[in-house]
């Protein structure tokens, strides 16, 4: 019982070991990777991922899911565009797409508080209505942004930051204070650890659910935006596979399907890590094909490791 | 008809013990049953006989004792051999899967193979049928477990226990859901079971059903085989069985300092859980310790979970202090001053991997602890004075409670509602499964809270525990309140009498 504890409360620590031994390994074979261009590159690819992540992490430990998080951000992000195309100014377009995450999620929330149905299976439902809305609006071709998010991309602080970093930044900030700091966090938690517990405290479960999924669907559209703003264009399938992703990188940060456990700082460990992974790949110039292969050991390996100290000699 | 007995002993039990963390469930059981018999069981909850029926099932190993079935001497068992050597079990929870047939649903673990991949359902329907024949019951082996009766399922999971032959077959409260005309059908089959030389240990709470089908009735009482009666003849005086269940010595009771008791604080008037229940009222005085007896499942935790707004309900008032409260979720009744220990802390009383601090303000956070921001230093010094208080034994206040022992856990729960300092406190099974040590803690809290002028609700199975510690008894049988007790009438043979409604 004390050795699984002792692995819980230094998953974190385990996390970094594990990013630093990989950095060092590839920064032996090829030392490109260590250059602070390139660091700004992994973080660059982890961005769009990071604010999804934040949003899944704040759900699991609350005892939710939601894997509709890819195609809300898919949504938010066409919505935008459309709006953007009908030569509506940039605030509004914001304005737009924030507002289509929150009502995404805002659906997702009270459908659960509700129904009181699994999650999981209510978010798959609506993630395809998401998609659905996202291929109507675009009728399934690319919409162009056509630079007007280039502030976010192009601006650079001390010449190689660029700007959604800070967005990126000030996402895990808003997560971590939620979650750790703040009263609606500590019910939140409270709820994730036993429902019926938090229930009979006084606590009101419904309201509280619908907050947060609430809440994740504005990281869904804080995500599009600097999705939109990295790639200056999107498809009604960008979102495809991001709450995996998202998912992922929260297990790996030791937040658990169980809930009521977790940190906000090790689902962004987990995130940096999946994005060291993937770029040393690229570095090392692995096969695409054969990448995906690779991550997909990764997450398998991720569920084992959380549930074999989640299981503590339990048999069944 | 008289059934023909041999002298074969199936099974043999001599002083069998198990203790958990210290606690002796079992101290010292001796037991039993011969070839054809019905060997009915009964004590009080808690007296052991589901730990018992664990050994036996072998999901339990035991600290020490001698079991000898069939002549063979075992020390201790497991789930496969208690199964081959012919011990079959029936469990009170329904295990059936309802969107199978009856046939499917026998054979589940025990499937007829064709060949290596396919599983035989003609053969397993042609048996079912056979079995249902052979014990003279209606029923039809390709019905859904989902569309037949309660009655019917009660017969599906008896006919699955037998589909191994075996030859000691275990009950547990067959009945307890039934109405009478249902239970006899049970009771009836049971018979028709020993009859095939199958030996039966039968649990019940129902003492006259007890009284119809055994041969032979075990009492046991706080872990120890107190007695063994005959009743070939049917007719034994019951009220030597709740004798020996309740019989218990001097030194099991705590002293309680007796308050002053004062006006009418919380009324239920005719409180109806479900239309076809009948209404209930009671009171509950500032300063006094209302118990709540009756066996498990009859009705008592639903009651107040009624009251607390944990459950809801068909109908009735509720006032405090004579003021109509309207109550429709446990945020409602905290703010009108309930503060509900629930039975079963990890389940309903504890975040197991929430820390120690964060367990004790989970309701007092947003209600003493305003503001946006958790002031964990604030917290830490409200909570600080209750640790000392209850002594609650941790490393720190950061220690997640799945660390603490039973009796720890149990005292974060109180500190969590003594922290609100409520007016009505309601204990459902304080002291369940905890040491001595925190249940004369516990005690001593309840005695200090009534002298604050509080006042409590406590339903226990422990009968020592009700009866030192209450002021009144309401006795709780199906759904209804049976009596009040009050003074000298509290003592366990009337408690007993009226919760299992023997006359």
């Amino acid at each position: 019982m004390k050795e699984n504890k002792i692995i819980l409360k230094d998953q974190r620590m385990l996390l970094l070991f594990v990013i630093f031994a990989i950095i060092a390994c590839v920064t032996v074979i090829n030392p490109k990777f260590i250059t602070i261009k390139n660091i700004v590159t992994i973080f660059g690819q982890i961005s769009v991922i990071g604010v999804l992540t934040m949003a899944m992490s704040m759900l699991l430990i609350s005892g939710g899911i939601d894997l509709s998080l890819g195609n809300i951000m898919a949504l938010s992000s066409v919505v935008m565009a459309a709006l953007l195309a009908k030569g509506q100014n940039i605030f509004i377009v914001i304005f737009c797409g924030v507002i289509t995450g929150l009502v995404c999620g805002l659906l997702n929330g009270l459908i659960i508080a509700k129904s009181k149905c699994i999650p999981l299976i209510i978010t798959l439902g609506t993630s395809q209505i998401f998609y659905g809305l996202s291929l109507t609006i675009s009728k399934g071709r690319i919409m162009s942004f056509s630079g007007v998010f280039d502030v976010l991309s192009k601006t650079k602080f001390f010449g190689v930051f660029p700007a959604m970093l800070i967005v990126l930044i000030l996402m895990i900030i808003l997560a971590y204070i939620l979650m750790n700091k703040t009263i609606v966090g500590k019910r939140l938690m409270a709820i994730g650890g036993n429902e019926k517990n938090a229930y009979l405290c006084g606590i009101e479960i419904d309201k509280y659910k619908i907050l947060i999924y609430s809440l994740s669907g504005i990281f869904c559209s804080v995500a599009a935006i600097v999705f939109s703003a990295r790639i200056d264009s999107v498809t009604a399938n960008a979102g495809l596979g991001y709450e995996t992703s998202a998912l992922t990188a929260a297990i790996i940060g030791g937040v658990t399907f169980e809930g009521g456990k977790g940190s906000i700082a090790g689902a962004f460990l987990g995130c940096i890590l999946m994005g060291v992974i993937s770029n040393a790949m690229n570095i090392l110039q692995v096969e695409t094909y054969i990448q995906t292969i690779i991550t997909g050991i990764i997450i398998a390996a991720a569920v084992v490791f959380s549930n074999v100290a989640s299981m503590r000699g339990r048999k069944c | 008809m008289e059934r023909i007995m041999s002298d074969e002993k199936l099974l043999k039990i001599k002083d069998l013990k198990k203790s958990f963390s210290g606690i002796y469930a079992l101290s010292d059981i001796n037991f039993d049953l011969i070839k054809g018999e019905i060997h009915c069981l009964v004590g009080e909850n808690g007296a052991g006989k589901s730990t018992f029926m664990k050994i036996l099932s072998g999901a339990y190993i035991p600290d020490s004792g001698d079991i000898n079935i069939l002549g063979e001497n075992y020390t201790k068992l497991n789930p496969n051999l208690s199964k081959s050597l012919g011990i079959s079990i029936i469990y009170q929870e329904n295990d059936l899967v309802q969107n199978m047939s009856i046939a499917e649903n026998i054979f589940i673990g025990n499937e007829i193979k064709k060949n290596v991949f396919f599983y035989d359902i003609k053969t397993a329907i042609n048996k079912t049928s056979q079995f249902i024949k052979e014990l003279g019951i209606k029923l039809n082996p390709l019905d859904k477990v989902a569309d037949i009766s309660v009655a019917d399922k009660q017969f599906v999971k008896i006919l699955k226990a037998l589909v191994t032959n075996p030859k000691i077959l275990i009950m547990d409260e067959p009945t307890s859901m039934f109405n009478i005309k249902d239970a006899k059908k049970v009771l009836d089959l049971v018979k028709r079971i020993a009859d095939k030389g199958v030996g039966i240990i039968y649990i019940s709470h129902f003492l006259e059903e007890v009284r119809e089908i055994a041969d032979r009735i075990s009492v046991i009482r706080d872990g120890k085989s107190i007695s063994t009666y005959e009743n070939s003849s049917k007719n034994i005086d019951l009220r030597v069985i709740t004798k020996d269940m309740v019989g218990r010595s001097i030194d099991s009771f705590y002293t309680r300092e007796k308050n002053q008791i004062g006006d009418i604080v919380l009324e239920v008037k005719d409180l109806k859980l479900y239309e076809e229940f009948e209404p209930i009222s009671f009171s509950l005085k500032r300063g006094e310790i209302l118990g709540f007896s009756g066996m498990v499942g009859s009705g008592r935790t639903e009651i107040v979970r009624a009251i607390t707004g944990a459950d809801s309900f068909y109908s009735g008032e509720v006032y405090i202090n004579g003021s109509l409260v309207k109550i429709k979720s446990p945020k409602d009744s905290i703010k009108e001053g309930f503060a509900h220990i629930t039975e079963d802390r990890q389940a309903l009383g504890l975040g197991l991997r929430a820390s120690v601090l964060d367990n004790i303000i989970l309701v007092a956070i947003g209600k003493i602890f305003k503001g946006l921001f958790n002031n964990v230093k604030k917290q830490k010094e409200a909570i600080s004075s209750l640790i000392n208080d209850l002594h609650i034994k941790v490393p720190s206040v950061n220690t997640e409670v799945i660390y603490l022992s039973g009796g720890n856990q149990q005292k974060v729960v109180l500190a969590k509602w003594l922290l609100m300092d409520q007016n009505i406190y309601i204990f459902d099974e304080p002291t369940r499964g905890i040491d001595i040590g925190a249940k004369s803690e516990f005690y001593s809290q309840m005695s200090k809270l009534c002298k604050e002028g509080k006042s409590i609700i406590m339903i226990s199975s422990d009968m020592p525990e009700l009866i030192s510690m209450s002021d009144r008894v309401l006795v709780i049988r199906d759904h209804k309140i049976e009596t009040e007790l009050i003074g000298d009438e509290i003592n366990e043979e009337n408690i007993i009498e009226k919760a299992l409604g023997v006359n």
